[in-house]
C-alpha cells in the first residue's frame, strides 16, 4: 500500500466510454469504480458518445486502453467505426474492449476487427482488471 | 524516441503533445525538452477552483465555448484526485465538457492530484508550458477541489477564479477559508438556484472590504448567466506569471553583473574588497558582514 502514497507513475489509463443512444450507464460505472480500485487511470467519458468523441478522448488523453459499453445492438455498426478512427488517427496500437450485450456469434466477428476482449453480461471484475494487467494495450514508442 | 516526438510536436501532431504530456505527468520528460520547444507568445492560465461539486467542470465546459468563440485555441487540465489506496483514479471531468470532437482548438487532458497532498497535479507547471509551445493560447486548469488555503494555484496561474455555492456556510467560513488572499475573481456559481442573490450580497459586501477589492459575479453554467462577463473579467487581467517571470530575469540579470563587477574588483585590486576577502578567509568576519562591506564598495565604485 505504502508505494501508493507516492504518485502512481506507472498507472494504465483507460478511456471508457458509452457510444450510441442507449442510456444504461450502471454497468460501466461498476467497471470505472474496480478499475480504479486496481490502480487504473480511468478518464470516464459518459453516456451517448460519438464513435469521433471518443478516438479523440482516447488521443488527448494519451489512453492505452478504450472500453466501449454498447446495450444498444448497435455494435457492429459504431464499434467498426471505431476501430477505423482509431487507425486513421494513428492509434490502432491502443487497447479496444467491448463490453454490454452482444450476440455470441457476432463476439468472433468483433474479435477478426481488432477486438482485444468483449466482456458480456456475468463477468466478473477480478476477470476484467487481470486481462487488462495480463495484457499491455498500447504499446509506447 | 524524444527527438522524433519533438519533431511531430513542431509540426502540429496532437499525439505528440498527448504523449509528452503523459511524459510530464510522470516526470520523466528529458529536462531540455521544452527548451528545445520554445513557446512563442505566453497562454494565459485561468485556475478554476472551489469545493466538490461546486460546479467546476461545467463551468470550465462552457468557458470552452465563450473561449473559442474569440478565437483562442484552449487546453483544459483537470484535475481530479487519485486514490491514496489504490494509487487508481476515477477521472470523470471530461463528461461534462462535451464540445465538437472535431475542434482542434480544444484539447482536454484528465489529470490525477495526489489527495490529501494537493488540489494540482504534479508537474502541472510543465505541462501547462507544453500547451504553450503548442500553440495553445488558454489554459484552463479545473482544481481537484479543496480550496482551504490552497495557494499553490495561485503561483501556477494568471487569474484564479474561486467558485461559491448558495448554502454553504457563511461569511465567517469564507473568510477562515482565505478565499479573499487566493482569488482574483469570485463567482457565486449556480445563480439560479434559490439563496444565490443572498450569497452573492454576502460574498459582496466581504470582497470589497479585501484588499484589493476582489470583483465578485454570479453566474450559471446551466443557464449560462453570467460566463461572458466572467471571461471578460478573466481577459482583462494582468498576465501575473509573465509579470513574476520578468522580476526574476530582472534578479538574474543583477546578479550577474554583480559577479562581474566582484571579479574584476578582485582582479583590478581594488584594496578594500581584496583587504575585505582576506580577512574573510582568516574568519575575522563572517560571510555577511564581508558580503555587506563588498556591496557596499562596489556600489561605490564607478
Amino acid at each position: 500500500m505504502a508505494e501508493h502514497l507516492a504518485q502512481n507513475r506507472a498507472a494504465k489509463r483507460i478511456v471508457l466510454a458509452k457510444v450510441g443512444l442507449d442510456g444504461h450507464d450502471r454497468g460501466v460505472k461498476v467497471v470505472a469504480r474496480a478499475l480504479r480500485d486496481a490502480g487504473f487511470h480511468v478518464i470516464y467519458a459518459g453516456l451517448w458518445q460519438t464513435p469521433e468523441a471518443v478516438v479523440r478522448a482516447v488521443a488527448d488523453e494519451d489512453a492505452d486502453w478504450v472500453g466501449l459499453s454498447i446495450l444498444s445492438g448497435a455494435h457492429m455498426t459504431l464499434v467498426p467505426r471505431v476501430l477505423r478512427l482509431l487507425k486513421e488517427t494513428g492509434l490502432a496500437n491502443v487497447g479496444v474492449l467491448v463490453g454490454g450485450i452482444i450476440p455470441e456469434d457476432e463476439v468472433p466477428k468483433l474479435l477478426e476487427l481488432g477486438v482485444a476482449r468483449v466482456f458480456g453480461p456475468g463477468t466478473s471484475m477480478p476477470e476484467i482488471v487481470e486481462f487488462l494487467k495480463q495484457n499491455s494495450g498500447a504499446r509506447h514508442d | 524516441m524524444i527527438e522524433r516526438l519533438i519533431e511531430r510536436f513542431r509540426h502540429g501532431d496532437r499525439l505528440a503533445l498527448a504523449r509528452l504530456m503523459s511524459l510530464a505527468a510522470r516526470g520523466e520528460l528529458p529536462r531540455d525538452t521544452l527548451g528545445a520547444l520554445q513557446s512563442s507568445k505566453p497562454a494565459r492560465v485561468v485556475a478554476i477552483t472551489g469545493s466538490g461539486g461546486v460546479g467546476k467542470s461545467s463551468l470550465v465546459g462552457r468557458l470552452i465555448t465563450v473561449v473559442r468563440d474569440q478565437g483562442l485555441k484552449v487546453a483544459v487540465l483537470a484535475c481530479d484526485p487519485q486514490s491514496p489506496l489504490s494509487g487508481g483514479a476515477l477521472l470523470g471531468d471530461r463528461v461534462r465538457m462535451a464540445g465538437k470532437p472535431d475542434d482542434d482548438g480544444v484539447f482536454i487532458r484528465s489529470l490525477a492530484a495526489l489527495s490529501g497532498q494537493s488540489a494540482l497535479a504534479a508537474h502541472l507547471d510543465t505541462m501547462i508550458r507544453l500547451c504553450e509551445a503548442f500553440g495553445m493560447e488558454v489554459v484552463l486548469i479545473e482544481t481537484a477541489g479543496a480550496g482551504q488555503g490552497d495557494t499553490a494555484v495561485h503561483a501556477l496561474a494568471d487569474v484564479v477564479v474561486l467558485l461559491l455555492q448558495p448554502e454553504t456556510g457563511d461569511d465567517l467560513q469564507r473568510e477562515k477559508a482565505g478565499v479573499f488572499e487566493v482569488a482574483d475573481v469570485l463567482v457565486v456559481h449556480k445563480a439560479d438556484m434559490p439563496g444565490a442573490e443572498q450569497a452573492f450580497a454576502q460574498v459582496r459586501a466581504a470582497a470589497e472590504l479585501a484588499t484589493p477589492p476582489v470583483p465578485v459575479l454570479k453566474a450559471s453554467a446551466r443557464t449560462g448567466e453570467g460566463l461572458a462577463e466572467l471571461w471578460r473579467l478573466v481577459a482583462g487581467r494582468p498576465l501575473r506569471r509573465q509579470a513574476d517571470q520578468v522580476d526574476k530575469d530582472l534578479l538574474v540579470a543583477i546578479q550577474e553583473e554583480l559577479a562581474r563587477r566582484f571579479e574584476s574588483a578582485l582582479a583590478g585590486g581594488v584594496k578594500g574588497v581584496r583587504d575585505l576577502v582576506s580577512r574573510w578567509r582568516q574568519g575575522s568576519v563572517s560571510s555577511h558582514e564581508a558580503a555587506t562591506a563588498v556591496l557596499d564598495l562596489l556600489l561605490n565604485e564607478p
